[in-house]
């Protein structure tokens, strides 16, 4: 069976996905490089992880900790925030109590301070939860090649071929 | 290879212009060399679209660093992304300049394949209303051919690419040989016949019309709806020159691809009044070497096209090549896009999408068709499409917890509708592209000078987009109806055309009926650059039919011994 068979036949199964070659470049990286070495302290990373789990509580589905979520946030803030926003990320990290968090998502104006951080980090939260292996793959069902598209299929959400994100 | 340096026939540019006029060339029997400026594309390790966020360092959200270092102006297209920036040049090797007050965007890629890894993949048939449209209003030129000179090409271009799409019988929008139409979400099902009713029948929404195949096709596979076909397609499903029209070229034996091999020049032979070769410069090496040919194809996207013909001066030609006319840089336009509106449609909260489709909805143009609109010439198509944001929506969504995740796992949110407009820009000699002898490239090549600007028709025309879209989602049921202004300037849209335009006459524009330079009979220029009009449909197959018809007519002349 020629590659090109062998890929005809799992769209049509709908069932494996493929990962190319230059994934597993991609995922050496991610694997070994996600703890920047000019990086967030514990006690910032330990901060943003009672936060995630405030917000993506451990259920019967993992919470944001148990997916590395504090990690991807480190890795956002410290190698892709210019210096001035991570400055300011940093400097409202320390005014985001987590038992301030009914006031802070309270606040009318999300572009005070800390309200501008605490939504910031919130989005990188759910980017970081909802990208991450375990919840594609166990929570979202997402499927890589799902074979067909449907415009009117029935809810619920949770099917073996789910378009999530 | 290497010591073979004359050929049949030469293209510039192995993209969707340079793919189909090597194809065609070579299964005529020409033996043809294609120069491709950029390095060798291998889908098997360059085609990353299953490539998932969690594979990514920066989960898909971007090298931010990277790209603002390597590709500073290139980054603006979505395209440019974390995976995909690679099929994007870096900008400090490939500059361009631009008036402070006109500022342009141009995205490339230089690479075997060209844009056609990337592009958008919708394709749309012209009609007499745009062949016609310059003859009528006075702006620019009179087309030297109809729908009916090119219609068979399109026809010819569909059978072999493979487009899906639905026929809906329009005289501004003609149909075409289709696969099977991908499928419409319920909301667009619903809003169609409710936008039909409002308008009197005028405002026709269709299914998109791409070229992505519904089944299989010449070879290729399916589409089975994985998204991203901008990063590529291991299954060929997608229509680019490296899973189609270059294969068929090389099958013939005929081809001759080589990669990194940047034009300079087009070379004049002043004795018999020919293009007798170009001249290369190797991109690695910086080696210069000529190549000789019967016949040159530009096919190197509009504005490479018109700095080429600008760069090759000579005794007969001091303005640039072919450039009798002094037509050659004017007259450039793009599509004005991104106005539009968008809305939520309420209810079908127990209906969802499964899989990715990698298309949208059209509406065809409907201003300007039968009755002439006060505010503004011409007219524009509208894109978009419906979703359920899904979890996405988090970020911006009150609340934590337990019951929060949850709604994010289980309720997708309600269903959006939108739309926005891809208008046609008047012809103005004014929108031009010249040399910057100022500034060179990474090989020593003065730099493109671009200097288009959106003027008041585009800008009337950008308000009724926004306009016509609240009404049209107005009548769909639609609350919370928000419009949109694009604040895109010209080149983003990445139609970029204009520069060498067709005509009746030599003295109106450069190239003749069948895209052949009216001063130098054995130069073909079938990219962007030949168009005398933009319309307001996406341009390829328009490109890629007018390629196999200047092929066909090319072939013609030489057997009849005129070449």
């Amino acid at each position: 069976m020629d590659r090109r068979t062998l890929l005809k036949s799992l769209v049509a199964a709908g069932t494996v996905g493929l990962i190319p070659h230059d994934a597993f470049a991609a995922w050496e990286r991610v694997a070994s490089g996600l703890v920047p070495t000019d990086g967030l302290t514990d006690a910032q990373l330990a901060r943003i992880g009672a936060i995630a789990d405030m917000i993506l509580p451990r259920t019967d589905s993992p919470s944001a900790t148990d997916v590395g979520v504090p990690a991807f946030v480190n890795v956002i803030v410290s190698e892709n925030y210019s210096d001035a926003e991570r400055s300011t990320f940093i400097a409202d990290l320390d005014e985001l109590d987590p038992d301030l968090i009914d006031e802070i998502e309270a606040m009318k104006n999300r572009r005070s301070e800390p309200a501008r951080t605490y939504w910031r980090l919130k989005d990188l939260i759910i980017h970081g939860y909802f990208t991450s292996e375990p919840v594609m793959d166990n929570v979202l069902h997402y499927v890589v090649m799902p074979g067909k598209f449907d415009g009117a299929a029935a809810m619920p959400v949770v099917l073996q071929r789910s378009n999530h994100g | 290879m290497a010591d073979v340096t004359n050929f049949d026939a030469i293209v510039v540019g192995s993209g969707i212009s340079g793919g189909w006029a090597a194809k065609e060339l070579t299964e005529h029997g020409l033996k043809t060399l294609v120069l491709e400026a950029g390095g060798p594309t291998d889908p098997n390790t360059d085609f990353v679209e299953h490539v998932q966020p969690y594979e990514m360092h920066f989960r898909g959200l971007g090298d931010r660093k990277l790209l603002e270092r390597d590709h500073p102006i290139q980054r603006e297209c979505y395209a440019c992304d974390e995976m995909g920036h690679k099929f994007f040049v870096k900008d400090a090797e490939n500059p361009y300049t631009a008036p402070d007050d006109a500022p342009f965007r141009w995205f490339r890629g230089r690479q075997v394949g060209g844009r056609s890894i990337t592009w958008g993949r919708q394709v749309y048939r012209w009609s007499d209303l745009d062949f016609e449209a310059n003859a009528k209003d006075g702006h620019g030129n009179d087309w030297p051919i109809r729908y009916a000179d090119i219609a068979p090409w399109y026809s010819h271009v569909e059978r072999f690419i493979g487009i899906t799409g639905a026929n809906e019988g329009l005289s501004q929008l003609p149909d075409g040989e289709f696969l099977p139409p991908m499928p419409m979400t319920v909301v667009e099902e619903f809003a169609r016949p409710k936008i039909l009713a409002a308008f009197g029948g005028e405002r026709v929404m269709t299914i998109g019309r791409a070229a992505i195949l519904t089944k299989d096709h010449n070879g290729r596979f399916a589409c089975h709806y994985c998204g991203p076909c901008e990063r590529g397609c291991i299954t060929n499903s997608y229509f680019n020159s490296i899973g189609s029209t270059l294969p068929a070229a090389q099958k013939t034996g005929n081809l001759t691809l080589r990669p990194n091999s940047v034009v300079a020049e087009v070379l004049y032979d002043p004795k018999r009044g020919v293009a007798r070769g170009v001249r290369v410069i190797d991109a690695n090496t910086m080696e210069s070497r000529e190549y000789t040919t019967r016949l040159v194809f530009l096919c190197a996207s509009a504005i490479e096209s018109v700095r080429l013909l600008l760069l090759s001066k000579s005794t007969r030609f001091p303005d640039g090549f072919a450039n009798s006319s002094g037509i050659v840089g004017r007259y450039v336009m793009d599509h004005h896009y991104g106005s539009g509106a968008s809305g939520t449609v309420p209810g079908f909260t127990d209906k969802r999408t499964t899989g990715r489709r990698p298309n949208g909805i059209y509406i065809a143009r409907f201003r300007n068709v039968k009755t002439a609109h006060p505010d503004f010439l011409r007219g524009y198509g509208m894109q978009g499409g419906s979703s359920r944001s899904g979890w996405s929506r988090g970020g911006r969504m009150l609340g934590y917890g337990a019951d929060f995740k949850n709604s994010l796992i289980n309720d997708l949110g309600p269903w959006q509708l939108s739309a926005s407009g891809w208008g046609e820009t008047l012809p103005n000699p004014d929108n031009r592209v010249t040399l910057d002898d100022s500034v060179k490239d990474k090989w020593g090549i003065p730099a493109a000078r671009i200097d288009v600007r959106w003027r008041d028709n585009e800008r009337a025309m950008d308000r009724d987009m926004q306009t016509a879209m609240a009404e049209m989602l107005d009548a769909a049921g639609c609350t919370d109806i928000r419009t949109h202004g694009s604040t895109n300037p010209p080149g983003h849209c990445i139609h970029e055309m204009g520069g060498a335009r067709m005509s009746k006459t030599p003295e109106d524009g450069v190239l003749n009926q069948w895209n052949q330079a009216w001063d130098v009979k054995n130069l073909f220029i079938t990219d962007g650059a030949c168009m005398a009009s933009n319309g307001c449909q996406n341009p390829s197959i328009t490109y890629m039919a007018l390629t196999a018809r200047a092929v066909d007519h090319a072939v013609a002349e030489m057997k009849a011994g005129a070449l």
